[in-house]
């Protein structure tokens, strides 16, 4: 593929059209596999959004009936209240689109694709027909999952973890039945996909780089997209091994994850002999590097967006490499901390804590290190900024919350309650979703060639982040009196009836929040076609992905591939005419791109002649 | 007038057995509403629809003989073929009732004689029953009622601002395409409002603080000897955290705000500090470290704590409601045996094991003050986690994995009764994972007794195995 765009490139370019299938639907350029996954995300992530809200509305509104509920989900909102079984079908469902459909294949799948080639400075991925599976192999998955919703009994309920035996038995629960068994499908193909991808990233990173990218030179988007998928590649098969494990007890009579059930309850095999809490280490085994697999790359985009909108360098580079490989390494041996109180050995326990109150460090220096950049910026607060320093406030609230949690002593009574919901909705959802918006914002002209609408992205902001916090900070008290999350209604306890109107605030405060992503919508989608053309180097970055022209090609490049002869932060650099140079731009006199530039670039004529002009 | 004394008389009559008819089934009405309490509210209210079906005018619906075969073992009558229930079964989503081969027929009997009265009773009354008094109930109900209304409100008017926003921000990027320059300068628009945000929200922040912090578990202080300790690791972590989250998050606002692109500026190129790096590495990583001491002193002391004298109980749950089971004068638990759940054993208790014949199965959990106890934990189906928010103990109900939580009550329920100024207060176990459809209404009601109160009420209970048939048998066996 890519030899063949290396000679052809140009004709191509003017004379060949590419039919419909192949340009749009089985593409294997990785820009349009990009839009692909970026797209199948957002509809996903509407999905899993407007599910939130209708348990919301049961949640502040335990006693009111809405008819509508009937119209939209049948027989689950029989007389307009919520079905309890599907209350538990709707977080489980929320939960699963939000953690793998949304944020690892809608943000990583979207981002490392568009610009893991783009730039290091590659024609396309190591494998672009691998890439194209992975995106199939996702999409396949997003709909068996959604195809799950309308079977017998209703999709998969036992929560996104799917804790045996709840899980594994399909007398348990309604949602035990088909439901489970396709959520278990869907996540086989979903893990598929993400190791085709991993494996990708990972080759095109190591392998494909132009010249003069040394790893030291690489932008810290491009680290954490790399650490990512090696945590992917890593913790992945963790969790499909698990998987199978859970299809053979649900369908085969084994007994991995049973353990003293009579036979009338279990499918009438009695299973004695397994564990339920081997399969929370290996879902947790994979369940805790997701967490990061999750939230560095929307890391990686804000170090990058902090640092072109700052105009400055990213403080720390090296100390940022450092944290994020630190936390990649440390999210392998905290998974236990989701289970202190399973009645696992409370030694085990206590390694878990140390390992986890140690990853607060790494965490700790990248939040500094995002103010100390801040600091004697030159800040440009678009869109794509503002979501950024929304995503490092997300980071700092949902972050400190870890603590308390991490510490196994406090989990005891605190476990499974609001203030876990709290928790992980401001550090893993609310500041990804961020991270992912930031970089819609930023690399829209980039994947589409148009700008969005700015003044819609600045209102979009202010709701979200409004909403966001009015929605999850007041969970923390909630947690606190000890109100346990995935509960259909809080009336049946004399002491929680005091949430009473929190509950109605939170889930206005959700609306309003989706009414805001309405905005996005629109504007994501009209921008498309309407929106302005984009300019070449629109933020005035210097990364590589802006010297390649705005049209896109197969190949990415219509000449040479650009060589690198700087870092990726040589922004406001003294002396230097503007306040930035792009990676590609030769110091003065300097011929080898792997010779580190420590001068300044010659002055470019054109400038000269502007300056003149003007 | 012979006439009229026989009137009478038979007015009488009519009028004594009518009140007597009246006296008999407001008892068992009594007795039902217990019974009902403890075995259908998890999954079943008389007006709503909970997991099961409303049971209001159930007794009109089916016949008294049915519903005792149904509530007895339902999966039986499905399986029968029996057209009534089949159908039943399908309309709940093929979730099969809990069987309750444990109740009586009078019992059962006695449960709808008790829904039949609550089905007669006034819409607001059967309300009550759930959780408050009548008077209550009604209260707030319009209050919820206009609440919500103020809330809808707020919701359209906010809806409409978005639309006015919208709306203005378009005339205005098009006055400023005409005028070639944007008429809203964003950097400085977005710069003052990331002040405003800063502000209000540490406002918020703090009336948060003032106005929510008196309904958590800590405003009441801990029911147990570990309790203490537990709050005052919270409030460590608290404190510390709560300084870095001013600090940070002023810093990261105040930054947003200060240093805007102003067209004359240009940034400091600052690329690197290895000795500003060193010290906020080495500052968090001080900090961290003397939580983790601090917490792994918490942690040992709460899972080390093994007591000779603590009395063995051990906590039940299925699929949806917990029973406890206490070990009786020898203090020892019976074994159990998974394979004898069911029939006349709910619990599956060992019947070959001695040690099981003084224990006692209860439907509350009763604790004697001061008196340390050792809570073993066993789940019959899926996976439960018994919360108990105000003594700072939760552990995971696994089926076929034991677990244990040894603690002290310290404060009784009428104690803590009085501190809260809430005499309706009761403390509870509740259950803490996921585990089906009525997970929202699994819970055991807990009560912190005194030493006399506690004898009291264990004497009151029955024994699983009575003393005199256990000795009878010794001596038959001899």
């Amino acid at each position: 593929m890519s030899d063949h765009n290396l000679t052809h490139h140009h004709e191509e370019h003017e004379h060949h059209e590419d039919s419909f299938i192949s340009k749009y639907v089985f593409s294997m350029d990785h820009k349009m596999i990009a839009r692909q996954f970026l797209i199948t995300g957002i509809i996903m992530g509407t999905i899993g959004m407007l599910m939130s809200l209708i348990f919301r509305l049961q949640l502040a509104y335990p006693d009111m009936k809405f008819p509508f509920l009937e119209g939209i989900l049948g027989h689950w909102g029989k007389d307009g209240k919520l079905d309890p079984n599907f209350y538990l079908a709707l977080i489980t469902i929320h939960g699963t689109i939000m953690v793998f459909y949304v944020l690892t294949a809608g943000l990583s799948g979207t981002f490392s694709n568009l610009l893991i080639p783009l730039q290091v400075g590659a024609r396309d991925m190591a494998s672009p027909f691998m890439n194209m599976l992975s995106y199939w192999f996702f999409f396949v998955s997003s709909v068996v999952l959604l195809v799950s919703l309308f079977v017998d009994g209703g999709p998969a309920s036992a929560g996104w973890t799917v804790y045996p035996p709840l899980s594994a038995l399909p007398k348990a629960i309604p949602g035990s039945g088909t439901g489970m068994t396709l959520w278990l499908v869907a996540m086989v193909l979903f893990i598929a996909s993400a190791l085709l991808g991993g494996i990708n990233y990972i080759a095109t990173v190591l392998n494909m780089r132009t010249k003069g990218m040394k790893m030291t030179r690489l932008p810290l988007t491009i680290w954490a997209f790399l650490v990512t998928a090696v945590l992917g590649l890593l913790s992945f098969p963790v969790l499909l091994g698990g998987s199978l494990l859970l299809i053979f007890d649900r369908s085969f009579g084994t007994s991995f994850y049973l353990s003293e059930i009579v036979a009338e309850f279990a499918g009438g095999i009695e299973r004695t002999g397994g564990s339920p809490i081997l399969f929370q280490h290996l879902f947790w085994f994979l369940g805790h590097p997701e967490v990061y697999i999750i939230l560095l790359p929307a890391l990686g985009i804000t170090s990058e967006v902090i640092a072109t909108n700052s105009r400055k360098p990213i403080f720390g580079y090296r100390a940022m490499i450092g944290s994020i490989l630190a936390i990649g390494i440390l999210s392998f041996i905290v998974w236990g901390h989701h289970m202190f109180i399973t009645g696992m050995n409370p030694f085990l326990g206590s390694v878990f804590m140390l390992g986890t109150l140690i990853i607060a460090v790494p965490s700790a220096v990248k939040t500094f290190n995002y103010l100390a950049t801040l600091w004697k910026g030159n800040l440009q607060l678009t869109p794509a900024m503002l979501f950024a320093i929304g995503l490092v406030s997300f980071f700092i609230s949902g972050g400190l919350t870890g603590i308390y949690l991490g510490n196994a002593a406090l989990d005891i009574n605190l476990h499974d309650t609001y203030f876990v919901v709290a928790h992980f909705h401001l550090v893993m959802g609310s500041a990804a979703i961020f991270g992912m918006l930031s970089g819609i914002y930023h690399w829209y002209p980039r994947m589409f060639g148009r700008m969005m609408n700015e003044t819609a992205g600045h209102i979009h902001f202010w709701l979200t982040i409004i909403s966001a916090y009015c929605v999850f900070f007041p969970m923390h008290f909630m947690g606190l009196a000890g109100v346990p999350r995935r509960y259909y209604a809080n009336t049946a306890y004399d002491q929680f009836n005091v949430f009473v109107d929190m509950n109605q605030f939170i889930t206005i405060a959700a609306i309003l929040g989706g009414a805001a992503q309405l905005i996005f919508l629109a504007n994501f989608f009209i921008s498309i076609y309407k929106g302005k053309r984009a300019p070449q180097n629109p933020w005035n970055s210097n990364t590589l992905e802006w010297t390649a022209p705005v049209e896109h090609l197969h190949g990415n490049w219509p000449g040479e591939i650009p060589h690198v002869y700087r870092w990726a932060y040589d922004y406001s650099k003294p002396g230097a005419e503007e306040d930035f140079i792009p990676q590609n731009i030769p110091d003065a006199g300097q011929i080898d791109p792997m010779q580190e530039a420590e001068g300044l670039p010659e002055p470019s004529k054109k400038t000269v002649q502007e300056t003149v002009l003007a | 007038m012979k006439i009229l004394n026989l009137l009478s008389k038979f007015t009488l009559l009519v009028a004594l057995v009518f009140n007597f008819h009246l006296d008999l089934s407001a008892q068992s009405a009594e007795e039902g509403k217990a019974l009902y309490n403890a075995n259908c509210t998890a999954c079943h209210a008389i007006n709503d629809k909970v997991v099961g079906p409303a049971l209001k005018d159930v007794h009109k619906r089916r016949e008294e003989a049915w519903l005792i075969k149904w509530i007895k073992n339902s999966q039986a009558l499905v399986k029968s073929g029996d057209a009534q229930a089949v159908q039943l079964y399908k309309e709940n989503n093929e979730a099969l009732m809990t069987s309750f081969e444990n109740l009586s027929d009078n019992e059962i009997k006695s449960i709808i004689a008790y829904i039949k009265t609550e089905s007669e009773a006034p819409a607001a009354a059967a309300n009550a029953s759930v959780a408050t008094t009548p008077g209550n109930a009604e209260k707030e109900e319009t209050k919820s009622d206009w609440n919500s209304g103020i809330n809808w409100l707020l919701f359209i008017i906010s809806i409409i601002l978005v639309l006015i926003i919208t709306t203005i921000s378009k005339i205005l990027a098009r006055i400023g395409d005409i005028q070639g320059k944007p008429v809203v300068n964003w950097n400085k628009t977005n710069s003052i409002l990331l002040l405003a945000f800063l502000i209000v929200g540490l406002g918020a922040a703090t009336w948060e603080f003032w106005a929510h912090s008196k309904h958590t578990i800590f405003s009441s202080g801990p029911a147990s000897e570990h309790g203490g300790e537990y709050d005052n690791m919270f409030m460590v972590t608290l404190v510390l955290t709560g300084i870095v989250f001013v600090i940070t998050q002023v810093l990261l606002f105040w930054y947003g705000f200060k240093y805007k692109a102003d067209g004359k500026r240009k940034a400091l190129y600052y690329p690197d500090n290895h000795k500003i790096e060193l010290l906020w590495t080495i500052i968090p990583a001080i900090v961290l470290t003397v939580l983790v001491i601090r917490g792994l002193m918490t942690w040992n002391a709460m899972m080390y704590n093994k007591n000779e004298k603590a009395r063995n109980i051990e906590i039940y749950a299925y699929q949806f409601g917990w029973n406890a089971r206490y070990a009786g004068t020898d203090n020892k638990l019976g074994a159990h045996n998974f394979r004898e759940q069911g029939k006349m054993n709910a619990l599956g208790v060992d019947t070959n094991d001695v040690n099981a014949f003084d224990d006692v199965i209860t439907n509350e959990l009763h604790l004697e003050v001061n008196q340390p106890v050792d809570l073993a934990f066993r789940a019959k189906d899926v996976i439960h986690s018994a919360l108990l928010p105000h003594f700072r103990v939760q552990m995971n109900v696994v089926p076929g994995l034991p677990t244990r939580f040894a603690f002290t009550p310290t404060v009784t329920t009428a104690e803590m009764r009085l501190k809260m100024k809430k005499p309706t207060f009761d403390y509870i176990l509740l259950c803490n994972k996921i585990c089906g459809g009525a997970h929202y209404r699994m819970k055991m009601k807990v009560v912190v007794d005194t030493k006399e109160e506690y004898q009291k009420w264990m004497n009151s209970q029955k024994v699983l195995v009575n003393k005199n048939a256990v000795n009878s048998a010794a001596v038959a066996l001899k």
